[in-house]
């Protein structure tokens, strides 16, 4: 089960079933701690940057660079999901896909964080024209 | 309807649901789940019949018929809008 884990050092934030042996930010070794989601959620607000929809853009493009999939050519379809990814940012706290309703159970929700896990889902596994849910991610014509 | 403003597919959908009305005289109530809490709370209070059908998930679109419980989740062709509508 995931937990989320946080470097005593320099409070960076890890997710997952076990921390890092080595902090990627501040390079101190056997650093984290087990935090609650509300920790987690306290100390992100604090150290959050801001972030636009054109850097965002930017990171998501140079995120599926090296990967097996894209950002949708469809430029049309992909600004109105970063507006619905702000809005819901801005409205709900967290970056959620405008395509799936949240729950309000937050551990639950993470899953539908922009970007979330779409290789697993049946949407983009095993499909030649796979894509994630809400179409923000498309597999490359050749991957 | 439980439908997202910047959901692609649910504009998508939505000639299709006019469509559907212009032709059948149905009338599909359009409940905008993003930015309406009272909307969000009642689409997630049909969870139990929203999640076999959409992945486990509150997907938008997600066309609900209350009198029978049949969902359909997601951009559909007309012919599955039409036959669900109409059942």
């Amino acid at each position: 089960m995931k937990k989320f884990w946080r470097c005593f050092v320099c409070n960076d934030i890890h997710y997952g079933v076990k921390p890092p042996e080595i902090c990627p930010t501040c390079m101190a070794k056997n650093a984290y701690l087990e935090i609650t989601s509300e920790e987690a959620r306290k100390v992100s607000s604090i150290t959050q940057t801001e972030i636009n929809k054109e850097r965002f853009l930017q990171t998501i493009e140079n995120f599926a660079e090296k990967n097996e999939f894209q950002v949708n050519p469809d430029k049309e379809k992909v600004l109105m999901l970063i507006d619905g990814v702000f809005n819901n940012e801005q409205n709900q706290g967290l970056k959620y896909c405008p395509c799936r309703l949240t729950t309000k159970d937050f551990v639950e929700d993470l899953k539908l964080v922009c970007p979330c896990n779409f290789l697993i889902h049946e949407t983009y596994k095993d499909k030649k024209d796979g894509e994630c849910w809400c179409g923000l991610f498309v597999r490359k014509k050749d991957g | 309807m439980f439908h997202g403003r910047e959901c692609p597919h649910c504009k998508n959908m939505m000639p299709l649901v006019d469509k559907l009305e212009r032709e059948t005289g149905i009338k599909l109530e359009k409940l905008e789940v993003w930015h309406n809490e009272k909307n969000a709370d009642l689409m997630r209070s049909y969870r139990e019949i929203i999640f076999p059908v959409c992945g486990g998930q509150l997907r938008t679109p997600t066309f609900l018929n209350t009198e029978n419980n049949e969902v359909i989740c997601g951009e559909v062709e007309y012919r599955k809008l039409k036959e669900w509508a109409t059942k």
